[in-house]
């Protein structure tokens, strides 16, 4: 995450030398300041900042297709002229276990298709997730640790 | 022409379907049975509104409406947060009588009720 | 050029209106308050959120269009700590889950 403010940083700097504060102007300094910082980072510990980015896009890129998807099903479900809803609240357990993580999949699984996140247990190993189709509580599961889980943890680790 | 033609014929259904969809929002929150209900729609209405300061900003040409937008939905997510401490904070589910569809806890069909309706009478006292 | 900016900008708007009405009618049939936070929080966010896209494409404007940008993103940040924590307030207390409701390990494990 240093890196990452380095590279808010750097973008700043940008826009104050270069004298003109547009939004465009700043996605320009910040793209050729990570540029710059995974260049050096490349050289000098091997970890990769820009694949980092590119994993963080990717998360992003997969959040905005469920997003669209979630509102369809939503869209389906009720209009539908018989509602078939099997609702229940399932334990999911925790993979991540740091606070940022876990919010960042409560939010992600809120967002998602059919999915709404109730709480986190006191020990932060489990959460619940309340779904509109529980008829298949392992697959929903499944889908959740293969999907955003996996994708977070490639992300930010 | 067509393009301006096109614009309002878009403008007027969008503001027909947000319409719409208020008038159906609002029977939820005077019909609602509990108060999360009321809620949750009420949060909804703050959606649909900030909808239709959009479509007005397209419609007047003021981009301002944008930020007025944006002003709203930060009101009505702060509004909604403290709803949710109020909900927390008062204790129980009781409102007037039943939730509608509400399963109805008779003897030995869920473990749960029991306890729920000693929570609904500690919170009274 | 214009034509295709005023049609893409005349889809958003119809598609934002119908998500916010198919939001509402959720809001109306389904059967119990965390079902229907699932049709609040989804479609409805989805509704206003393409039309405040539809607001910053149709100014044509770029520092416009990144303020509803900015506004989409704001709205899709909140809506899920809202809806989680109305959600988390209304178990805890003891709404009742509709009938239907098949599963509740939340409540299994905190008796």
């Amino acid at each position: 995450m240093t890196a990452f403010s380095m590279n808010v940083l750097f973008a700043v700097v940008w826009v104050a030398v270069s004298g003109s504060a547009t939004f465009l102007n700043f996605l320009f300094g910040f793209v050729v300041s990570a540029l710059a910082i995974g260049l050096v980072r490349e050289q000098a510990q091997g970890v990769s900042y820009l694949r980092r980015i590119g994993l963080i896009l990717s998360l992003v890129l997969l959040f905005f297709r469920e997003l669209a998807l979630s509102a369809w099903k939503v869209a389906v479900l009720v209009t539908r002229p018989k509602l078939e809803a099997r609702p229940g609240i399932f334990a999911f357990p925790l993979t991540v276990d740091r606070d940022f993580e876990i919010t960042l999949l409560a939010n992600l699984i809120t967002l998602t298709p059919g999915t709404l996140s109730v709480d986190v247990s006191e020990d932060r190993r489990t959460l619940y997730v309340h779904a509109v189709d529980c008829s298949d509580i392992e697959g929903a599961r499944r889908d959740i640790r293969d999907g955003f889980e996996r994708k977070i943890m490639e992300a930010f680790r | 022409m067509s393009d301006a033609l096109i614009l309002s014929a878009g403008i007027w259904l969008s503001l027909a379907l947000l319409a719409l969809s208020f008038l159906v929002t609002v029977c939820r929150v005077v019909a609602g049975p509990t108060l999360a209900d009321r809620v949750v729609a009420l949060d909804m209405l703050v959606g649909i509104a900030i909808g239709f300061i959009a479509v007005i900003a397209i419609k007047t040409g003021f981009t301002l409406y944008i930020d007025v937008a944006i002003a709203l939905g930060l009101v009505g997510f702060l509004a909604t947060v403290a709803f949710a401490r109020f909900i927390l904070s008062r204790g129980t589910a009781d409102e007037e009588g039943e939730p509608e569809n509400a399963a109805r806890p008779r003897p030995g069909h869920r473990s749960g009720s029991g306890k729920r309706s000693k929570m609904a009478h500690g919170g009274k006292q | 050029m214009s034509l295709v900016l005023t049609l893409v900008t005349v889809l958003l708007l119809v598609a934002g209106g119908a998500f916010a009405l198919v939001a509402s009618i959720g809001l109306i049939r389904l059967p119990d308050v965390f079902t229907r936070m699932h049709a609040a929080s989804k479609a409805g966010t989805v509704g206003s959120g393409l039309l405040l896209l539809a607001a910053g494409l149709h100014s044509g404007d770029l520092s416009t269009f990144s303020r509803a940008l900015a506004g989409f993103l704001f709205f899709i940040l909140t809506a899920p700590i809202s809806a989680h924590l109305l959600a988390r307030a209304a178990h805890k207390v003891g709404y009742r889950l509709h009938a239907s409701t098949v599963v509740d390990h939340l409540r299994r494990d905190n008796p």
